[in-house]
């Protein structure tokens, strides 16, 4: 059954291809399109979901199929799929490009899916590049003033420079152990991650995904990106590509588990300045992408707390954070995308009256922020938790206290949002939801509240995957 | 401790009805006004009908734990939902009960965004009930927060006076006393070695002692943010005069319980060798609590503060008889938390109906407002002689306990605290003079006095207060059956 273990795969494949051909036609017919990819993309989830049990290795073992890599195939899929819901009415990018966000949107969404199968450094260079190439494309296609082109710049000129980074660790890596697969360097790391170049080496190949996730110092990126692309652009890398990102870190990290002494320093250094950094900076910001940006690099060093922990509950933990933080920060991007329905951007004193403009909206808002702020009953304080305690069963009391304390000066500007919506009045007229739009809006807010309170399922589903990574 | 297994989950449906109550409450809409007062007052009713069951219902002579529902949750991580009912949390189980019942029937004439604010008190009394009956220290961190950060949105959006500083001083002060308790929690957690957040469990390791020294200190600090202890008090104040009268209620007369009710459960329990170590600390931070709560409430002139001021000086009291570490001294703190809960929240009822009226509390403007509602004043002074420690109170009996087993322990502070106690009470009269008996202000004199119906809610909070007065026994004989065998672990 080699097709099915490439089901996922092979499904994006066609689907990038049926996109193409609908990219091809003279005069675009937006609402059947769009129709079309959507439904297309909600299969995709379920072939994704179907193939959650496969197991095998393929392509002369560079590329391993097993629960860790489906588990992410399967969050990428209803990545994709959420953020098409999203995007009914892209008033941010023209009609006539409409088909190529899709197509590109996919492409990425099969680089990915790739990613967090190889087991081989070209392999995982090869997707992860054609993943970036797509978003390279995405994030300028935004109609505007050239705040796009410039996010645009920014994005792929660190891209590259986080790329070549990464190729420099990788050929590392090569020259010290003769092999380009994971499972024959691992046998050498013991040895050679007491050596600088073995450590410089696996740190530098990380670089590409520190750049995905935005760890300090491949963050720069984020704030521009985040303000200048289209909304659901946004979305999509601020979900789906981080939860990858996760991914494949911890695939990597496994390399230096037990071993390296200074390999873990290294990381808690990048934990505590990203997240120290990302809530401090994030405090001054006006603009809701942009202060999200700035969350997402404060959330990229708590993952790294899980990372860094180096054990099985550890590398759960950062699972069940990516997890969360994909649904989360979904939940958060679609009220942005629903209240800013033109494609601007979102200042955050315009959320002003959004209680009275949409109770359901304003519910969600809530609970994204409250969980991405770590307050309970949610999946955000469920995971963070998680993530701090299997930190200090590492040992790392200095990390956990100071990750707490950071979890304090988030809370101020998650707060400033909650404000803004809840209490500033205005005279804006409501928002309409369409029932689809309803049904999103209620499933979201209750898998927050429910895989919070009761998280077992996913934590077990987490920790069998993570098995075959460790 | 022996563990008596529930035959039906009398504490789970205790928790579940507020959410249940919220539930209802999301498809209901904003204009079925009387509907949503209903809903809130059936789950808050509830939740009180069942907490006077296991008041009374919890055997004294068996002992132990009782009512006990325990489930597996997270095997990974070790976490159990494990709740149940002793002699010190059925006391504060049933002063929750009473107030969020109280309370809803107090905010009955809200009139703006009637059915988000219920939202939010019932979610704010669901944590508060958590945190009292989990023996889970995931769970009872978890209902902790749950129970903090409602306050936010009920101060910033029903509140008054400065509320929009108050809310976010309150929120950040209490989260950043949680960023002490993680730590300190999963210290615990991680040195056990057993992978277990069961409380009863982790209560059987010994820890070393270094680590019950620093656990100690990280737990006190962040429990004691919102237990008020001094200097981390600043916040309460501030946030009890911009909270909307029900939230004052279930602010001053639950939540701050939570934070002295965690440092007893979490804190002492755990690392009772820390609590050696740093019982003077605390006693001397108590202490001087007690002291300048009462002379920074000579100076105020709003109602509101006052009743704050006295409500730090109150919990000081809380603190010194944890500090002293002796049976009577446990004692006289619980019961000091369930009858100043009771007290507090009275208080604030009677403040609530008087400002919601005449849109001051300025003791010098209020003037001689017994002789306009004379039974809103009632409440008010009744409560104002509970705080000065009227025998026939309850809290009279509770601060006595607590200030004999003081002056045992730290003859100096306990003296101390007697002597500011007794100003406090002459202050306590002088503001009850003032505000209730001076010639009256004309600008109020068209003023109802309280309807029999909103008399109700405050009625039951005098009930409770003179019963508990009369028949202290009860209450003593109750928590006493937890506190032997606590001191005997320890």
């Amino acid at each position: 059954m080699t097709m099915l273990l490439f089901g996922p795969e092979l499904y994006y494949l066609g689907l990038a291809f049926v996109i193409f051909l609908l990219s091809l036609r003279r005069t675009p017919k937006v609402q059947q399109d769009y129709h079309l990819t959507l439904v297309l993309a909600g299969l995709g989830f379920l072939v994704a979901v179907m193939c959650l049990g496969q197991k095998g290795d393929l392509f002369f073992k560079a590329y391993r199929v097993d629960l860790f890599s489906q588990i992410f195939k399967a969050a990428l899929a209803l990545g994709l799929f959420l953020v098409l819901m999203i995007s009914r009415n892209l008033a941010s990018i023209e009609e006539r490009f409409r088909a190529e966000f899709y197509l590109f949107l996919t492409t990425c969404t099969l680089g990915m899916m790739m990613l967090v199968s190889s087991v081989e450094l070209l392999t995982i260079y090869v997707a992860l590049e054609l993943s970036s190439y797509s978003l390279y494309i995405l994030v300028p296609l935004r109609k505007g003033d050239g705040i796009d082109v410039e996010a645009g710049i920014k994005y792929l000129f660190i891209g590259a420079v986080s790329s070549g980074f990464m190729l420099f660790g990788l050929s590392y890596l090569f020259g010290a152990t003769h092999s380009t697969y994971l499972a024959d360097i691992i046998h050498n790391m013991p040895q050679l991650l007491a050596s600088p170049i073995g450590l410089m080496g696996l740190i530098l190949a990380m670089a590409g995904f520190f750049f995905k996730l935005s760890v300090f110092p491949f963050h720069f990126w984020a704030p521009d990106v985040y303000q200048g692309g289209a909304n659901q652009v946004v979305t999509f890398i601020a979900t789906a590509s981080k939860a990858v990102a996760v991914a494949l870190l911890l695939r990597l990290a496994a390399l230096g588990a037990g071993y390296g002494y200074s390999f873990t320093q290294v990381l808690m250094v990048l934990s505590i300045i990203s997240m120290t950094l990302g809530n401090l900076v994030a405090i001054i910001q006006r603009d809701f992408k942009r202060m999200l940006a700035y969350s997402s690099i404060a959330h990229a060093g708590y993952v790294l707390m899980g990372v860094i922990s180096m054990q099985e509950a550890g590398f759960t933990s950062a699972v069940y954070y990516a997890l969360a933080y994909l649904v989360m920060n979904f939940t958060v991007f679609m009220v942005i995308s629903e209240v800013a329905s033109d494609g601007r951007d979102l200042k955050i004193a315009e959320l002003a009256g959004l209680w009275r403009r949409s109770p359901l909206l304003s519910m969600s808002l809530i609970l994204g922020i409250f969980a991405l702020a770590g307050v309970p009953p949610s999946i955000g304080f469920t995971g963070k938790l998680l993530l701090f305690t299997s930190a200090m069963n590492s040992g790392f009391f200095w990390l956990v206290l100071i990750g707490a304390v950071n979890g304090t000066l988030s809370l101020y500007y998650y707060l400033k949002v909650v404000y803004a919506a809840y209490f500033v009045e205005s005279d804006l007229p409501p928002i309409e939801l369409s029932w689809p739009t309803r049904i999103l809006n209620y499933a979201l807010c209750a898998t927050i509240l429910v895989f919070g309170v009761a998280p077992n399922s996913i934590i077990e589903l987490a920790r069998a995957a993570v098995k075959s990574v460790l | 401790m022996t563990e008596h297994m529930a035959s039906f989950p009398v504490l789970s449906c205790m928790l579940l009805a507020p959410v249940a109550g919220i539930l209802i409450l999301l498809f209901l809409k904003e204009e079925q006004g009387f509907l949503v007062r209903m809903v809130a007052l059936v789950s808050a009713g509830i939740s009180f009908a069942l907490a006077i069951y296991t008041f009374v219902g919890y055997d004294k002579t068996l002992g132990g734990l009782q009512f006990v529902e325990k489930y597996p949750w997270v095997k990974a991580f070790g976490i159990t939902y494990f709740v149940g009912v002793e002699g010190m949390n059925a006391p504060l189980l049933l002063l929750t009960g009473i107030v969020i019942f109280t309370g809803v029937l107090t905010m009955w004439e809200l009139k703006e965004r009637v059915r988000e604010y219920f939202i939010f008190q019932l979610a704010l009394v669901t944590g508060v009930f958590g945190v009292f009956m989990s023996y889970d220290m995931f769970f009872f961190f978890l209902f902790y927060e749950i129970a903090v950060v409602p306050m936010y949105i009920l101060i910033l959006i029903w509140g008054s006076t400065r509320k929009i500083y108050a809310a976010m001083k309150l929120t950040l002060y209490l989260m950043a006393g949680s960023g002490l308790i993680i730590p300190g929690i999963l210290m615990l957690y991680s040195s056990s070695g057993l992978f277990t957040f069961n409380m009863l469990q982790l209560h059987g390791v010994a820890f070393a002692p270094w680590i019950q020294k620093i656990a100690f200190v990280f737990l006190f600090l962040g429990f004691g943010v919102l237990a008020a202890v001094w200097p981390f008090h600043t916040w309460s104040p501030v946030g009890h005069v911009a909270a909307p009268t029900a939230v004052s209620m279930l602010h001053a007369g639950v939540l701050m319980k939570l934070g002295s009710f965690a440092i007893l459960r979490v804190a002492m329990y755990l690392c009772p060798a820390g609590f050696q170590y740093w019982a003077q600390f605390m006693g001397l931070l108590a202490a001087v609590g007690i002291v300048y709560g009462v002379f920074v409430g000579l100076a105020q002139t709003d109602l509101k503060y006052v009743i704050g001021y006295s409500s730090v000086s109150h919990m000081g009291i809380v603190g010194l008889g944890l500090a002293t570490g002796t049976i009577d001294g446990l004692n006289g703190a619980v019961f000091q938390m369930f009858a100043h809960g009771v007290m507090t929240a009275l208080f604030f009822s009677a403040v609530g109906y008087i400002y919601d009226r005449t849109h001051t509390r300025d003791i010098l403007q209020l003037g001689g407002m017994s002789k306009i509602m004379p039974v809103a004043s009632a409440f008010f002074i009744t409560a104002a002689l509970c705080g000065a420690g009227v025998p026939g109170m309850a809290s009279f009996w509770a601060e006595l306990l607590v200030l004999v087993s003081a002056v045992k322990v730290f003859p100096i502070r306990g003296l101390l605290a007697i002597a500011s106690l007794v100003i406090g009470a002459l202050f306590a009269l002088r503001v009850v003079q003032n505000s209730f008996f001076n010639d009256p202000n004309p600008k109020f004199a068209h003023f109802e006095d309280v309807t029999p119906f909103l008399a109700l809610p405050r009625m039951i909070l005098i009930g409770f207060m003179i019963f508990f007065g009369l028949f202290p026994q009860v209450m003593l004989a109750l928590i006493k059956s937890s506190i032997v065998p606590f001191i005997q672990g320890m």
